[in-house]
């Protein structure tokens, strides 16, 4: 598992075409091997490793690899590449450093096999959606100082891909998340502060892109971007910042 | 061929196009953002107006048929709006302007959602009563008018837009399809539906059959569903051992240990795995020499035993690290038994003690017998309910006090005869979300640079608005 990796994080500084090969190959390699692993302690708990945070982690780890390597083949964007083997890395170690994690108790109403793609999908919406912020960031930063127009054009067709494919992560994660409350508690949708928080995020991702298939593109429209985030970063963290309560709350 | 005077005003625009002014004023076609603002905000303002006049809107009001004819009203409105689609008119309602709007207006609605706390139900004083936020309807959002008028609003702007496009269908316009119609489907389904769901809680007691349902004033109703219980039995994991103050470990209840996990500096739980026998909480060292997940308590010792009264129960061995003082004995969270309960004094004030288990898995062994047709066996369990007919039955309650000797269960049953459609949408929305991951804008990075360049009414991009597009309209 060390060995995906530092593998991974090698294929990153060779950019070069050539080098090309070894990360597919490397990157497969890894995939494979995480794969065999979390297939070889299934068999040895005899049920699917899904019911801890821990084996949780495992899974995480994995798909998130394999979501990063698929969007950069499809894409190109090494630095997805990059990004998801750290965060895949950080999980790894976790499970290598704190074992112990492997038996705590997960509450009925989680153990779903919905649970660990609802939130892995919306973690790589969250990443997209970050770096289109920081993007919109720069282009707002660049646009002040004036310069080449062109280049200008680039990045906010870099930052309309980023938004487009982050939203439809953000719009499976939620879908998933209905077809789960369904299962679990009896409607697809309760507006729960978190969902109402999901569902103004990604409204407010909705507006950027009508505006954007408009044409327009003042800086008005690329304020909405770190405007979206903001409601994001509600949603992702500030749930308990808001009276009501939320069924997403388990700590 | 127009049949109202305002649709002549506004008909096909003529050959070479309306000759606008370049500074358009408001209120004079085409229509944009001012006039999309101003006209929600109206609809918000009604809608607040009806609020205090007549109070909340009554989702039962649309209880089946009445949200069928709503439905037809609904296609009748959108159906009218894609026949005179060129109109400016409609091209205003349907257009991205008012979409932006609306969906800005979603945001605003989901904050109020965010800052009030909601209320589950309508309250029961009278509205004069009520401070000025709960007659505005903050407190209920879900059934404002305001809310109701912009839900209704955006099911015909996203109808029109949808349908127009639907009927043109095109293989270019399918992600914008999937995406579009799902989610005005799913809209339609949800709110229309809204009204013919019923949500009950049913209480089953063990080896009995209930069909009634009680309200909180203890009216029955019945159901067109019976369930007999016939076992409920629930999984726990092993329990933690933890540390706390002694005063607060012997109140009148000693099995539900109520104090807090000591020391406050590091709280520390250790989890009973008998593969994991070593572990630490604050200074102590705690090994477990012994864990019975049913024991029974026989003269001061533990004994695995299967009455279902038995409680889990572990034998620890545990070392002070700094004086080296070790204690081993026997500790048990007592179950529901206040006799099996036990504790490993520490010191003057501390104490070792066994939390409550946590439940693993909970489950009924039902059999669901429908008014009309054949019983069926179920095991009802979180995350695994039963669909029968437009019913879904889930488990929902049990004695938490008496966890797996509860003697009752109690399920949830769920009426919605709008789920099929829903369903449907929210595959329509799934391909429409995959296509947009694998598409992303649908532009490859070299042609879009040209294309940005281009003024908006001659963008290929956009060639269709642009051949329904004045002319002579400013870029």
């Amino acid at each position: 598992m060390c060995w995906l990796a530092a593998g991974l994080l090698a294929c990153r500084r060779d950019q070069s075409p050539r080098s090309a090969y070894v990360v597919d190959a490397l990157a497969i390699l890894g995939i494979a091997l995480f794969t065999v692993f979390i297939a070889a302690l299934w068999d040895a708990l005899s049920r699917p490793p899904l019911r801890t945070m821990g084996e949780t982690r495992l899974w995480y780890a994995m798909f998130t690899v394999l979501a990063g390597y698929v969007t950069y083949r499809r894409w190109h964007y090494p630095w997805l590449l990059f990004l998801s083997a750290i965060v895949a890395t950080a999980f790894t170690v976790i499970n290598l450093l704190k074992p112990e994690i492997h038996s705590i108790a997960l509450m009925p109403a989680l153990q779903s096999f919905l649970f660990i793609p609802h939130v892995i999908i919306y973690i790589i919406a969250y990443t997209l959606f970050g770096v289109a912020t920081l993007a919109a960031g720069v282009l707002l930063v660049r646009r002040r100082k004036g310069g080449d127009h062109a280049a200008h054009q680039e990045l906010l067709a870099f930052i309309d891909n980023l938004v487009h494919i982050g939203f439809g992560f953000l719009a499976l994660g939620l879908l998933l998340g209905a077809v789960w409350a369904k299962e679990a508690w009896g409607h697809y949708w309760s507006w729960d502060p978190k969902e109402t928080l999901a569902f103004m995020t990604g409204a407010a991702y909705l507006v950027y892109i009508h505006l954007r298939h408009q044409g327009r593109k003042d800086n008005l429209v690329i304020w909405t971007l770190p405007v979206a985030f903001l409601l994001l970063l509600l949603s992702w963290f500030g749930t308990a910042l808001f009276p009501g309560s939320s069924l997403h709350l388990y700590s | 061929m127009h049949g109202s005077s305002l649709l002549n005003d506004l008909k096909y625009p003529p050959k070479g196009g309306y000759s606008f002014p370049m500074t358009r004023k408001l209120w004079q076609f085409p229509w944009g953002y001012p006039e999309s603002t101003l006209f929600v905000a109206s609809l918000a303002l009604v809608g607040f107006l009806l609020q205090l006049t007549v109070g909340h809107f009554d989702v039962g009001f649309l209880h089946a048929p009445a949200n069928l004819i709503a439905f037809a009203i609904l296609i009748g409105l959108i159906l009218l709006g894609v026949r005179f689609q060129n109109t400016l008119l409609v091209r205003w309602v349907s257009g991205i302007p008012m979409a932006v709007t609306l969906t800005a207006a979603v945001v605003l609605v989901g904050l109020c959602m965010e800052l009030t706390p909601q209320l589950s139900r309508l309250p029961s004083q009278a509205p004069a009563n009520l401070e000025l936020g709960s007659r505005l309807g903050f407190r209920m959002v879900t059934s404002s008018w305001p809310f109701v008028l912009l839900y209704g609003m955006t099911l015909i702007a996203l109808g029109i837009a949808t349908f127009k496009r639907l009927f043109r269908f095109s293989r270019q316009d399918i992600t914008f399809l999937c995406n579009h119609l799902g989610l005005w489907m799913l809209l339609v389904s949800a709110g229309f539906g809204a009204a013919d769901m019923m949500r009950v809680v049913m209480h089953v007691q063990s080896g009995e059959t209930e069909w009634r349902v009680f309200d909180k004033d203890g009216e029955a109703l019945e159901l067109p569903i019976a369930i007999t219980l016939k076992k409920f039995t629930m999984e726990e994991y092993p329990p933690n051992l933890t540390i706390m103050d002694g005063q607060a470990a012997r109140d009148p209840q000693p099995s539900q240990p109520k104090g807090k996990s000591q020391p406050k500096s590091k709280q520390g739980f250790f989890q009973i795995d008998p593969k994991r026998p070593k572990g630490q909480i604050g200074d102590w060292a705690i090994t477990l020499d012994d864990y019975l997940h049913t024991a029974v308590r026989i003269d001061g010792e533990y004994r695995v035993s299967p009455m279902p009264e038995s409680t889990p129960a572990a034998k620890v061995t545990a070392r002070n690290l700094l004086t080296g003082e070790t204690k081993t004995a026997w500790v048990s969270s007592g179950g529901n038994v206040p006799e099996f309960f036990s504790a490993i004094p520490l010191d003057d004030r501390y104490v070792l003690v066994m939390t409550q288990p946590e439940p693993k898995r909970y489950a009924s062994d039902v059999t669901i017998i429908p008014k009309d047709g054949s019983p069926i066996d179920a095991i009802l369990e979180v995350n695994k309910p039963v669909s029968v007919g437009n019913w879904m039955i889930y488990q929902y309650g049990y004695e938490t006090a008496l966890g797996k000797m509860s003697p009752w269960s109690e399920m949830e049953l769920v009426y919605d005869p709008w789920l099929l459609p829903a369903k449907i949408s929210m595959g329509l929305m799934a391909i429409g979300a995959l296509l947009m991951v694998w598409n992303g804008t649908g532009k490859r990075k070299s042609a879009s640079n040209e294309l940005e360049r281009i003024p908006f009414h001659r963008n290929p991009r956009h060639r269709v608005l642009a051949r329904r597009r004045p002319a002579c309209l400013p870029s």
